[in-house]
C-alpha cells in the first residue's frame, strides 16, 4: 500500500486490501495490537508492526517522524492498569496555541474478564509540511468509497450496498473484542452481540466514545477531511507553526500573520480579522488562490452542522452481521431552541436526550468532547476537542447541568457488567418516553420514531432504514437559516416593543442623571443608602432607561472601573401581594427561597442591623421597583420598610421606585415621604420630535418608510399622549398593511413591477384609524337594520326633546313613526324589545337595568354625533340621513 | 410643656457646646473627632468668612489645554496626595484649615457621609432636653423599679428614633455606673412585624430567652401571668421596650396596643415602655380606657426643628470636617426654607446634599474643559500658604447661596406650570375645556360632560376631537400627574372630575399659546 499513501494520507489502503486480503490482515494483526504492554520497549513493535500492514496510513508520516529524534510514542501510552473503568482515557488534547508534536494520544483499557488485553491505537501525525496534529483513527465509509472508485474504478464490489455477507467480511473487530453481554432476541429468535469495544474499519470505538457521524450521502463537502488544516492567509498547509484563533477557530501560521509572531502568545489570542469584525469593520477573509478549493475540517463541519457528533452507547452486531450503535446526539448551540448565545464558546456542544441507532458505517472517526474542565486543561491538542457542559431536553428545550448526571452514569457503568443494566440508557431526564422506547426497540426497530425532516441520512445501505432515521430528526430551526428578510419585515422586527433598540435617543439627560445618582452612591468605598423616586407618563421610557443604565454599568463592573453590586428588579405588578416583596429580594440576594415573613426578619438583620452573613452580603445592592405603588398596602408597611433601609448605617441598599403618579410621595404618610427623600426625577411625556428621532433610529438603516409618514405618526401621538409605546405600534401596524398589500400585489402578476415598498402616508393614516378610532363606530356601522332605526330614533329623540334619557315607549312610538313614513314594516314591540337589550348589552345604549318594559328608560352611550357619523352613509337604509 | 431647647445661639459661640459633647460623650466617633480639632475648626470659620468673596479670577486666565479625562485623573490622583502630605504639615504649623477640593473624592465622599441620614451624630443636638426627660423617666423607673409607658411624638425628620438610641445607651451605661441591674433593652420597630401580636413572642422572648414557649397559652397570657404574680428575686431585671412607630400596632379593636400598655400597669410587671410615633394624640384617642385607669403614659413631644435649630446641626454635623463645605449663608438659607415648610432634618440634609452635588456638577464640567487649571489650581492649593490666591479658590470652591437656592427649588417648588406646559395638546386642551367648566362656580362634574365640553372646544376650532375612551385614558393621566382627581364610580362615563391646580395656575400656563389665550378668555 506504499504507493497509494503517497497520495493522500492513506486511509484507503486498509480498505483497498480489505476485499481482497480481508481477514487475514486484520485478524493477525489485532493479536499483535493486543499483546500486553507493559513494558515501554514493546510498544514499538507492534506498533511497527501494525503500520507497515494495516495502518499503512500512518507509514510514511511515522517514518518521516523517526527520523527527527522523537520522543512521542513513548510518550504516548498511558500506562497500563488492569480493571481500568470503561470510559476510556481520552486524550488530553490541547486546545489551542501549539498544533505542535506534542499530542499523542493512546487508548488502553483492559476489563475484569481480560486483563492483559490491551488495544493500543495510537495515530501520531508528524507531516513535515505541518506541525499541527489531527488525530483521525477511524476511516470513513463515505471516503473510502470516493477515493477508491477514483482510484480502482474497475472495484465495483465495494459499492455502497453491500449485501450482510460482504460487509461482514469486510468489518472486523479484533479478536480482543470481549463479549459483553448478548441479549437474547425474542422475535427473531436470534441473538444480538454487544460489545464494549469493536474495533471498525481500523478504528476502534467503545461505549463512552464520541464520533463524527456524517449526515448526508450527497453533502458534496464531505469528501475532503484534511487531516492538517490549512492556513487561511496562505493556503497552505506548510511546516510551520500554526495558532487558532479563540474566536472564528481558523488557523494561521504565526509566519503569516501580521506582525509575525515569534512564539505562541500565553492565553487568548484573537486574529486581526476578528478583532477588526468586532470594531465594527467589513472584513474580507484572504480568498484561496485560484483552483484551489478551501477545505474544511470535520470541526468545520460539525459547527456549520454538516455533521453530527454523537455519545456512543452500546455497540452491537446485529443478526445479519453489522455492527451498529446507539448514540447520544450532540447538537451544536445553533441547532438549539435558544440558537447560539453569546455564552456560548466556539467549541461548546450540548448532550441531548435524544437516543438513536445508527450503523457503524456511518461514522467518520473520533472526537473528543470534554467536560469543561478537562476542556480547559486541554490547551495543546488537536482539532477535535469539544466541550460539552449542559444536557439538553429536546422535548421541552431546557437545559441542565451535566456534572452529576455524568457522574452517575459513570458509576453505574463501572458497577454492573450485566447485561440488562448495561442496555438501558442511563439519562436522567424524564418527560421523554425514551425509557419504554428503548425496550420495545428490539421488536419495533423500524417505527420507532417518525422520521422527519431530513430524509437524507446517512446510511450504508440504501431503502433499508432502521434507527437510521434519527439521524434526520435534527431539524435546524427555523432562525437559525430563515430567508433573507424584507426591508418591511426587518422594520416589523424593529419596531416591535419587544425589540431592544441600539440606543435610546432622547433621554439622555435622564439617563445621566440616574447615572449619577447610582454612581454616586455605590462608586465610593462608602456605599450611602439612597432612594430615588421616578415618575412619568406610560411609554416614556422609564424602565427602558433604568436599565439600559444599569446594563452600561454593568459593563463598567466587567472592566472593573466599578465596583461590583448586586442588582434587583422587581416589579410591583408581579407581586402576588405587596408582602412578596420581601420574598423576591431575598431570593434574588441569596438564591434561597423563604416565606415572606421569614423574608421579611432576614432582610431586616441585613439592612438594618447590618449583619453580613454571606461575602457577597457586602456588596452594594441595588434595588429597582417598578410600579411604586402597587406596594402601598392600607397601612403602607410594606413601604416603610422597603425606605427604611437605606436609612440605616450599613445597608448599602440604593432604592430606585418607578411609578405613574406624580405626586405619589405626597399620597403617601409623611414619615414615608421623609425617608424617600427628595430625589426625583420626571419623564414628560415625547414631543413629536421626540418620537420621530425615536422611530427613525430604530429604523435606522432600513429604508422602508416615508419620512413624513413617519412624522404624522409622531405628530398624531404626541397631541394625544406622547406615548412612545402607542407611536411604535402605529408604525409597525402600517408596516404590516403596507406589507399585506405588496404581498396582494405580488400575487397579481402584471401590478407587480409597479410597486414600490414603502409605507406611506395612507397605511399610517389607516393604522392610526384603527388604533384611535374607537370599535363602537365599528359596532354600530355592522349591527343590524332594526338596530340602526333604533339608535337614530334614540339620536332623534335627543334632538327633539333635548334630554338625554328617553323611555322605551316613546322610543318604540318613534320607531313606528320612521317606518310608516319610509316603507318598512315595523317589526312589533316584543322584537324592538329585544333590539334594545342587545344594543344594551354591547353598551351602545345604557339601558335601566333589572327593567325590561314598556317604561324602561334608556340612554345613548356615546356622544350623538358619533351614531351620526356612523349611521349617516348607510347603504341599505339611505333614509336615515334624514333624521340624523 | 418646653420640648424645644431654648438654646437658640448663635452658630459662633458654640464651644461650650462643642466642649460638653467632648465631655459626655466619647463613645463612636473618636475617629471622626481625630479630623478635625474643634478650636481650629472654630478659627477656620472665621478666616473664611472673612476671605469668601473672591473673584475666581485664576480660573479665567488660564488656557484650557484639555487631555484626555484618564489621565487627568491620574494628575490629579497625584496631586491630591501631595496636596495632603502638604495639609498636614499646613495644618501643624499654620493651624489654618485648608478649603477643601471638591474634585478630591475622598473629600467630597466624607462631606456626603457626614450629610447622610445613617451617620449618627456623636450627640443630638438640640434634643437634649427632650432627650433627659426621657431618660430621667426610666432611670425613675429603674430605680423604683415599678413599671411605667411613656409615649414620643413628634414629626417625621425631627429626631425620635436617634434620641431613642442614645437614650437607650445612656440608660444602659447610667445603670452599670449607679449599681442597678442593667435592664433588658428591647428595641424593635412595629413596621417590622409580620403581625401585630408578635410583638409578645418578642418580648416574653427577650425577657426569658432560655425558656421555650408554652404551647398552650398565648404569649400575651404568658406575659399577664408573669405580670400579676410576684417573681422571684431571680428575674427583677427591668425590661426597657421602646416601640418605633407604634401606631402600626393599631388594629381595628385597638386590642394589641391595649394590651401592651396594660403591661405596664399591671401590680409586678416590670416593663418601661416606650412608644414612638407621629401623632400627637395617639394616646388620647386609641387609649380611652388607659386614661380612665388614670395611667395614662406620660408624652414628650418632639417638636419640628427651627430654623436656628437645623442651622445648629448642620453646623455640628459638618464640624467634624477638616474643612469648610459650605457658606454659612447658604447653610442658613437651607435651614430657613426647611424650617418653614417641614422642620424635617432629613429634608434638610438632603437639600445640602443635592446643592453639595450641583457643586460638582459644575467643577465637573469646567474641569472637563479646563483641565490645566484645575492641575494648577492643586498646585496651588499646595501653596495655600502664600498670600491672597488662596482666597480666591476659596470663594469658588465652597458650596455658595446659589446652589443652594437651585436646590431648594428643586425640592419644594411645585412644578405644575412646567408639567402643564409639557403636556399634550389635546390634555392641554382637556384642562382647558374644564376651566371653563368650572368657570360657572360649578365645583365638579363628570367624565362624560367634560367630554362633551371638550369636543365643543374641539369643534370650534376645528380639530378633530379623539374617541371616548382616548378621552378617558387622557383623564387618567391626568389624574396621575396630580391636575385632576378622579371620583370612583362603576360607570366610567360618571366619574366625579375635580380640578386639583388652581385655575389660574392653568390660565399662567398656557396663555403662552394664543388658541387658548383666545379659548380662555
Amino acid at each position: 500500500g506504499h504507493h497509494l499513501t503517497q497520495i493522500r494520507g492513506g486511509i484507503f489502503p486498509a480498505k483497498t486490501l480489505s476485499p481482497k486480503i480481508p481477514n487475514p490482515t486484520f485478524l493477525s494483526l489485532n493479536p499483535i495490537s493486543l499483546l500486553p504492554l507493559q513494558n515501554p520497549k514493546l510498544i514499538h513493535s507492534p506498533l511497527q508492526g501494525k503500520t507497515k500492514k494495516s495502518m499503512a496510513d500512518t507509514t510514511p508520516r511515522k517514518l518521516k517522524q523517526s527520523l527527527k529524534p522523537n520522543p512521542m510514542p513513548k510518550n504516548s501510552h498511558l500506562s497500563l492498569s488492569p480493571g481500568t473503568p470503561l470510559q476510556p482515557l481520552t486524550p488530553c488534547p490541547v486546545r489551542r496555541s501549539t498544533r505542535l508534536n506534542s499530542a499523542s494520544i493512546s487508548v488502553d483499557l483492559t476489563t475484569p474478564q481480560k486483563p492483559i488485553e490491551y488495544i493500543e491505537k495510537s495515530v501520531i501525525y508528524n507531516t513535515p509540511k505541518a506541525t499541527k496534529i489531527e488525530v483521525a483513527p477511524t476511516k470513513t465509509p463515505t471516503r473510502k468509497r470516493e477515493k477508491e472508485s477514483q482510484l480502482y474504478t474497475a472495484d465495483v464490489t465495494f459499492s455502497p450496498v453491500l449485501t450482510p455477507d460482504q460487509s461482514e467480511f469486510k468489518k472486523r473487530k479484533g479478536e480482543g473484542e470481549r463479549r459483553i453481554a448478548t441479549r437474547a432476541n425474542a422475535k427473531n429468535g436470534k441473538k444480538r452481540v454487544y460489545y464494549k469495544k469493536v474495533v471498525y474499519d481500523g478504528g476502534e470505538f467503545e461505549v463512552g466514545d464520541d464520533v463524527y457521524v456524517k449526515r448526508r450521502e450527497d453533502s458534496s463537502s464531505d469528501n475532503e477531511d484534511p487531516e492538517v488544516e490549512e492556513c487561511r492567509v496562505c493556503f497552505k498547509v506548510g511546516e510551520s507553526v500554526m495558532i487558532e484563533c479563540d474566536d472564528c477557530l481558523n488557523g494561521f501560521h504565526l509566519k503569516c500573520l501580521k506582525p509575525p509572531l515569534k512564539a505562541v502568545p500565553e492565553g487568548d489570542w484573537i486574529c486581526g480579522f476578528c478583532e477588526a469584525r468586532k470594531l465594527g469593520k467589513v472584513v474580507e477573509l484572504p480568498q484561496p488562490p485560484e483552483g484551489k478549493k478551501l477545505v474544511r475540517t470535520l470541526r468545520e463541519k460539525l459547527l456549520s452542522s454538516d455533521l453530527w457528533a454523537v455519545h456512543i452507547e452500546s455497540l452491537w452486531k446485529e443478526v445479519d452481521g453489522t455492527y451498529w450503535f446507539r448514540g447520544q446526539w450532540y447538537l451544536i448551540p445553533e441547532e438549539t431552541a435558544a440558537g447560539r448565545q453569546p455564552h456560548n464558546l466556539k467549541r461548546e456542544l450540548y448532550l441531548t436526550n435524544d437516543f438513536a441507532d445508527i450503523e457503524m458505517e456511518s461514522i467518520l472517526r473520533h472526537c473528543f468532547v470534554t467536560s469543561p474542565k478537562d476542556f480547559s486543561k486541554a490547551n495543546n491538542g488537536g482539532d477535535d476537542v469539544f466541550l460539552c457542559e449542559y444536557k439538553y431536553d429536546i422535548m421541552w428545550h431546557s437545559f441542565k447541568r451535566l456534572a452529576d448526571i455524568d457522574n452517575a452514569e459513570e458509576e453505574n457503568e463501572d458497577s454492573d457488567s450485566d447485561d440488562e443494566d448495561w442496555n438501558t440508557p442511563k439519562n436522567a431526564d424524564s418527560g421523554t418516553d425514551e425509557d419504554m422506547e428503548y425496550e420495545e426497540e428490539n421488536a419495533t426497530n423500524s417505527k420507532s420514531r417518525p422520521p422527519s425532516a431530513n430524509e437524507l441520512a446517512a446510511n450504508s445501505r440504501k431503502g433499508r432504514f432502521f434507527g437510521l432515521h434519527k439521524i434526520g430528526t435534527k431539524k435546524i430551526p427555523e432562525h437559525v437559516r430563515c430567508h433573507k428578510q424584507t426591508e418591511l419585515e426587518k422594520a416589523k422586527a424593529t419596531l416591535l416593543l419587544a425589540t431592544l433598540p441600539k440606543s435610546q435617543p432622547c433621554r439622555n439627560r435622564e439617563m445621566d442623571e440616574i447615572t449619577a445618582f447610582i454612581k454616586g452612591a455605590i462608586c465610593d468605598d462608602q456605599c450611602l443608602g439612597r432612594c430615588l423616586y421616578i415618575h412619568g407618563v406610560p411609554g416614556t421610557g422609564k424602565t427602558m432607561s433604568v436599565l439600559a443604565v444599569m446594563r452600561s454599568l454593568r459593563s463598567e463592573v466587567d472592566s472593573g472601573r466599578t465596583k461590583p453590586y448586586c442588582f434587583v428588579e422587581v416589579n410591583g405588578l408581579k407581586l402576588a401581594s405587596p408582602e412578596n416583596i420581601y420574598r423576591v429580594i431575598y431570593e434574588a440576594l441569596t438564591g434561597h427561597r423563604v416565606n415572606w415573613k421569614k423574608a421579611l426578619h432576614l432582610l431586616n438583620e441585613r439592612f438594618s442591623d447590618g449583619k453580613k452573613i454571606g461575602k457577597d452580603d457586602d456588596k452594594p445592592c441595588i434595588l429597582l421597583i417598578d410600579e411604586l405603588d402597587l406596594l402601598v398596602t392600607r397601612n403602607q408597611s410594606v413601604l416603610y420598610n422597603i425606605l427604611d433601609w437605606p436609612t440605616k448605617p450599613y445597608s448599602k441598599l440604593i432604592v430606585i421606585g418607578i411609578a405613574n403618579t406624580m405626586d405619589l410621595p405626597e399620597k403617601l404618610l409623611p414619615r414615608i415621604s421623609s425617608r424617600l427623600g427628595i430625589q426625583r426625577l420626571c419623564f414628560g411625556p415625547y414631543n413629536h420630535q421626540q418620537l420621530q428621532e425615536i422611530i427613525s433610529c430604530r429604523l435606522k438603516g432600513i429604508d422602508a418608510f416615508e419620512k413624513q409618514a413617519i412624522e404624522f405618526a409622531s405628530r398624531k401621538v404626541a397631541a394625544i399622549s406622547g406615548d412612545a409605546r402607542r407611536a411604535l405600534e402605529i408604525c409597525r401596524r402600517a408596516a404590516e398593511i403596507a406589507d399585506y398589500r405588496l404581498k396582494k400585489l405580488t400575487i397579481t402578476p402584471n401590478s407587480a413591477s409597479a410597486v414600490k415598498g414603502l409605507v406611506g402616508m395612507a397605511e399610517v393614516e389607516a393604522a392610526i384609524q384603527e388604533m384611535f378610532q374607537a370599535p363602537h363606530i365599528q359596532v354600530m356601522k355592522s349591527c343590524s337594520k332594526l338596530s340602526k332605526i333604533f339608535l337614530t330614533a334614540m339620536v332623534h329623540e335627543l334632538y327633539k326633546t333635548g334630554m338625554g334619557e328617553t323611555t322605551f315607549e316613546k322610543l318604540a312610538v318613534t320607531v313606528s313613526c320612521f317606518c310608516a313614513s319610509n316603507g318598512e314594516t315595523f317589526p312589533g314591540w316584543d322584537t324592538l324589545l329585544k333590539v334594545g337589550c342587545k344594543l344594551g348589552e354591547c353598551r351602545i345604549i345604557l339601558c335601566e337595568s333589572g327593567a325590561r318594559h314598556r317604561l324602561q328608560k334608556l340612554q345613548l352611550n356615546f356622544p350623538s354625533d358619533d351614531v351620526a357619523f356612523a349611521l349617516k352613509d348607510s347603504k341599505e337604509i339611505p333614509w336615515l340621513a334624514k333624521y340624523l | 410643656m418646653p420640648s424645644v431647647c431654648g438654646r437658640n445661639s448663635s452658630p459662633f459661640d458654640r464651644s461650650d457646646n462643642v466642649d460638653d459633647v467632648n465631655r459626655s460623650d466619647g463613645d463612636s466617633t473618636s475617629q471622626k473627632r481625630r479630623l478635625g480639632g474643634d478650636p481650629v475648626a472654630m478659627e477656620v470659620r472665621q478666616i473664611s468668612t472673612q476671605i469668601k468673596w473672591k473673584s475666581p479670577r485664576r480660573c479665567v486666565n488660564s488656557s484650557p489645554k484639555t487631555s484626555a479625562i484618564g489621565t487627568e485623573k491620574d494628575s490629579m490622583e497625584g496631586i491630591v496626595n501631595l496636596q495632603k502630605s502638604q495639609k498636614t504639615i499646613l495644618t501643624n504649623d499654620l493651624t489654618a484649615k485648608p478649603n477643601w477640593n471638591p474634585i478630591d473624592t475622598e473629600q467630597v465622599s466624607a462631606v456626603k457621609e457626614a450629610l447622610h441620614v445613617s451617620t449618627a451624630p456623636s450627640t443630638v443636638v438640640c434634643r437634649e432636653d427632650e432627650q433627659r426627660r426621657v431618660l430621667e423617666f426610666c432611670k425613675v423607673c429603674i430605680e423604683e423599679e415599678k413599671a411605667g409607658s411613656l409615649y414620643v411624638c413628634g414629626c417625621p425628620g425631627t429626631g425620635k428614633s436617634l434620641s431613642m438610641e442614645k437614650v437607650k445607651q445612656q440608660v444602659v451605661d447610667w445603670a452599670k455606673e449607679a449599681g442597678f441591674h442593667p435592664p433588658y433593652v428591647l428595641s424593635l420597630n412595629c413596621t417590622s412585624l409580620t403581625n401585630t401580636s408578635e410583638i409578645f413572642s418578642k418580648i416574653i422572648g427577650e425577657n426569658q430567652p432560655k425558656k421555650k414557649l408554652n404551647g398552650s397559652t398565648s404569649p400575651l397570657q404568658q406575659l399577664q401571668k408573669l405580670c400579676s404574680q410576684q417573681q422571684q428575686s431571680s428575674c427583677s431585671k427591668m425590661m426597657l421596650i421602646i416601640a418605633d412607630e407604634l401606631d402600626y400596632l393599631i388594629t381595628k379593636d385597638r386590642a394589641v396596643i391595649h394590651d401592651l400598655f396594660l403591661l405596664t400597669t399591671l401590680p409586678f410587671s416590670r416593663f418601661v415602655l416606650i412608644g414612638v410615633a407621629n401623632a400627637i394624640d395617639l394616646a388620647d384617642r386609641f387609649l380611652p380606657r388607659l386614661q380612665s385607669l388614670n395611667c395614662k403614659p406620660m408624652v414628650v413631644t418632639f417638636r419640628a426643628y427651627s430654623k436656628d435649630q437645623i442651622l445648629r446641626i448642620l453646623q455640628e454635623r459638618l464640624t467634624v470636617l477638616p474643612y469648610i463645605v459650605f457658606q454659612p449663608l447658604a447653610l442658613e438659607l437651607c435651614a430657613r426654607k426647611v424650617a418653614a415648610a417641614s422642620g424635617d432634618m432629613r429634608k434638610a440634609l438632603s437639600v445640602c446634599r443635592s446643592a453639595l452635588e450641583m457643586l460638582e456638577a459644575e467643577f465637573r464640567e469646567s474641569t472637563g474643559n479646563m483641565n490645566s487649571i484645575s492641575q494648577e489650581k492643586g498646585s496651588l492649593d499646595k501653596q495655600t500658604a502664600t498670600g491672597p490666591e488662596i482666597l480666591e479658590v476659596q470663594g469658588n470652591n465652597v458650596v455658595r447661596v446659589d446652589h443652594m437656592a437651585v436646590a431648594l427649588s428643586k425640592t419644594f417648588k411645585s412644578p405644575i406650570v412646567e408639567t402643564i406646559q409639557s403636556l399634550p395638546k389635546h390634555q392641554q386642551i382637556i384642562l382647558c375645556s374644564a376651566v371653563k367648566f368650572f368657570r360657572g362656580g360649578k365645583k365638579d362634574t363628570t367624565v362624560g360632560e367634560l367630554n362633551k365640553s371638550y369636543i365643543d372646544i374641539c369643534k370650534s376650532v376645528l380639530i378633530p376631537p379623539v374617541g371616548t375612551l382616548e378621552f378617558l385614558g387622557m383623564c387618567r393621566v391626568l389624574n396621575d400627574q396630580g391636575l385632576f382627581k378622579l371620583g370612583q364610580s362603576r360607570e366610567e362615563k360618571f366619574k366625579r372630575v375635580t380640578l386639583k391646580v388652581d385655575e389660574s395656575d392653568i390660565t399662567f400656563a398656557l396663555q403662552g399659546i394664543r388658541f387658548f389665550r383666545a379659548c380662555l378668555q
